[in-house]
């Protein structure tokens, strides 16, 4: 026979409703802290952004899985809160319609075949490279001109408010 | 197709001023086409009187005067006309230039007349009054200078590409030699 086991065993007589005891002043005095506590003032009180800086967002956004995030949004319902006419006016349209290469659009869509058929025939393309060949004469010759004048900038390409704008045919 | 680059295949020529050959051919094409028109014209009178007085007309014989004063009076008429009312001649129409004022606005019907008036002056001294058009930086002649005008590229050169690249691709052939543009620098 144990002879501390009659010890041991008034020990946990004692012990026990002690550990109950406790533990149900702890909840009560957590419970009258919590409802004493102002947690708006306390938050308020807070450094937020000290706190944040102290947070590496980049590794929680690597935990975090965008596409089981996504696929619980209902886009549909997203896009229906959206003002597109207010986005739209917002863009301006010239702009983007100089950014694009019209030569990749006019040789790789539809668009070249419309034109091609709609504009004039063999006397258009016949006018066109008249043109374009006489346009080449007209800047070999500015050129060797310019070199032999020693020009070092060359003239204004049109009269005032006339370069580079539509003069009308 | 690409975006996120402004190139200059998106400038046109229009509203540039026309370089020497472009005028020279322009020119080329009116004394012909003038000189067509006069010829014909001079048939028709002769046949004409042919068949009335049944008497043939010659034009040269003691009419060398006369012939070339009404051959003048003709091509002052072609080109004068032409420049007052719509700044450009059939040859420049063919060529896709026009005339206009210096500052670019559109062309007076008596800067025209006037121009057509003082171009044979730039024909004096050797066509030293044409020198202008290869020297000058706005190539303007000795009769641009006394009229107040200039001459400028009124075709797009954007569309012509536009419907050379077009054809290409409707045939199945690489453009190889589209019409050329204006690039950044002259």
């Amino acid at each position: 026979m144990d002879p501390l086991g009659r010890l041991r065993s008034a020990g946990r007589r004692v012990t026990d409703p002690m550990e109950a005891l406790a533990q149900q002043v702890a909840e009560r005095v957590v419970g009258l802290v919590a409802t004493a506590l102002d947690v708006n003032a306390l938050v308020a009180r807070v450094d937020m952004n000290q706190l944040l800086s102290r947070v590496d967002l980049n590794a929680l956004l690597a935990r975090i899985d965008l596409n089981a995030l996504l696929a619980r949004v209902d886009m549909d319902e997203v896009l229906r809160h959206v003002d597109v006419d207010a986005i739209v006016d917002r863009i301006d349209v010239n702009e983007v319609a100089e950014r694009l290469d019209m030569d990749e659009l006019v040789e790789h869509t539809d668009l070249g075949a419309i034109i091609a058929r709609s504009s004039g025939g063999m006397a258009t393309e016949a006018l066109d490279a008249a043109r374009s060949q006489a346009v080449g004469l007209d800047q070999f010759i500015d050129r060797w001109t310019g070199r032999l004048l020693r020009r070092r900038h060359p003239g204004p390409a049109g009269p005032p408010g006339l370069a580079g704008n539509p003069a009308g045919s | 197709m690409t975006a996120g680059r402004r190139p200059a295949r998106l400038v046109t020529l229009q509203g540039d001023y026309a370089g020497a050959a472009s005028r020279f051919l322009a020119y080329a094409l009116d004394v012909a086409v003038s000189t067509a028109i006069y010829t014909l014209a001079v048939a028709g009178v002769s046949f004409v009187i042919d068949t009335v007085t049944r008497h043939a007309i010659t034009w040269t014989t003691g009419s060398g005067i006369i012939t070339s004063v009404v051959f003048a009076a003709w091509e002052f008429f072609y080109f004068g006309y032409s420049w007052a009312a719509s700044g450009k001649t059939f040859g420049m129409a063919v060529l896709g230039i026009r005339v206009v004022r210096a500052d670019g606005a559109p062309a007076d019907a008596w800067r025209g007349v006037l121009r057509a008036l003082v171009f044979p002056l730039s024909f004096l001294l050797f066509g030293l009054g044409f020198l202008g058009i290869l020297v000058q930086r706005e190539h303007r002649a000795l009769h641009d200078l006394i009229a107040g005008t200039a001459v400028i590229y009124a075709w797009d050169a954007r569309a012509a590409r536009l419907r050379f690249l077009a054809r290409a691709a409707e045939t199945g052939q690489p453009p190889t030699t589209a019409p050329r543009q204006r690039s950044g620098a002259r």
